[in-house]
């Protein structure tokens, strides 16, 4: 009998929860997919595109054993955005990805989930020195890469649109 | 937490429908990117989008315990088509759906698997009807969907196929008498 389950694990950082997947997410991701900020990661999506959007991402976890997390606030209760490590067919190598949901901007919480990911993915799941894929125009997230230590590194494609990739440092050698 | 996939497997005759693994990732994309034959279930414009409808459905087993089998040949092993019951946001009702893959079809396979599925929808997941929609024009799905036993009942706009028939099952009283 194959093994059919797959765990999500959880992490906890001051102000979040990293965990796995809820159906009562869907309509955050819904809301995020669908507005002006999905405009660097594809969208805006129509409602459709965000449900496959949110079953590919708990798929994903099955196929490769790792993936994006739900990010909730603890404090709320409220789902803040996903972050983690991506790895969909056209990808280049994994990526640390990060979204944060209009309501938690401003707050540093994008920088403490994604180092949280990064560290777990370095330290857990063999995934060190990652890339992320970031569009040009999109400074919020080129200065978030910044202050996370990752360097340009080239331009590239994904999927026929054109973006930049940053390389992370090795997690820990900033200690 | 822990993404569970239920451990469903049922044999038919010349079938196994069991959950999708990522050795039939190839047989899938090469359906989902034929535009023609995955024209009435939803073609993919290439390989990336595909790989994640493959994982979508994987995704779709986790949330609701149910999704797309993969139907594999008993003598063969060999992965020749999709069966299961799909429900998408935005879906009108739980559908029993089926593909059969390239060079599977003409030896009653995609009846096989789905009048299977239909019948472990209500046996084990407990449904009480099951629909099925057919985009106009897809008559191999009518005829096949007519010899289940299901009956056109209206035709309505689907958010992923336009235009859309919508074919009611026999239920599982019906089924069994």
């Amino acid at each position: 009998m194959i093994a059919a389950t797959c765990h999500i694990p959880t992490i906890d950082t001051p102000d979040l929860i990293l965990r796995g997947y809820r159906e009562s997410d869907f309509e955050a991701l819904a809301t995020f997919g669908g507005s002006q900020r999905a405009c660097f990661v594809g969208g805006p999506h129509d409602r459709w595109a965000c449900w496959r959007a949110f079953l590919a991402g708990m798929g994903h976890w099955s196929l490769r054993g790792f993936g994006m997390w739900m990010v909730e606030h603890r404090a709320s209760g409220q789902v803040a955005g996903r972050v983690g490590m991506i790895l969909n067919d056209g990808w280049h190598e994994p990526e640390l990805g990060w979204h944060i949901y209009q309501e938690f901007e401003g707050r540093s919480l994008a920088y403490q989930a994604a180092q949280a990911a990064r560290d777990y993915a370095a330290r857990h799941q063999g995934l060190d020195r990652v890339i992320s894929y970031i569009d040009a125009e999109n400074i919020r997230s080129l200065r978030l890469a910044h202050r996370l230590g990752a360097q340009f590194e080239c331009n590239a494609d994904l999927l026929g649109q054109p973006c930049q990739i940053f390389r992370h440092p090795a997690v820990g050698a900033d200690a | 937490m822990t993404l569970t996939l239920p451990s469903s497997r049922i044999e038919t005759d010349r079938l196994i429908l069991r959950l999708p693994e990522a050795r039939d990732i190839d047989a899938y994309v090469a359906f989902l990117t034929d535009a023609q034959r995955a024209n009435g279930f939803g073609a993919e414009p290439d390989r990336p989008r595909a790989w994640r409808w493959f994982a979508l459905n994987i995704g779709h087993w986790a949330l609701h315990g149910y999704g797309y089998f993969t139907m594999e040949l008993k003598e063969t092993g060999t992965a020749c088509g999709m069966t299961g019951i799909w429900n998408p946001e935005g879906w009108p009702e739980p559908e029993l759906g089926w593909v059969v893959f390239d060079g599977f079809e003409g030896r009653g396979i995609a009846h096989e698997g789905a009048a299977c599925a239909r019948a472990w929808a209500y046996d084990a997941l407990g449904f009480t009807t099951l629909t099925s929609n057919i985009v106009p024009g897809n008559t191999r799905s009518v005829r096949l969907a007519e010899r289940l036993g299901a009956r056109f009942e209206r035709s309505y706009v689907n958010v992923q196929m336009g235009e859309d028939m919508l074919y009611r099952h026999p239920g599982p009283e019906a089924l069994n008498t």
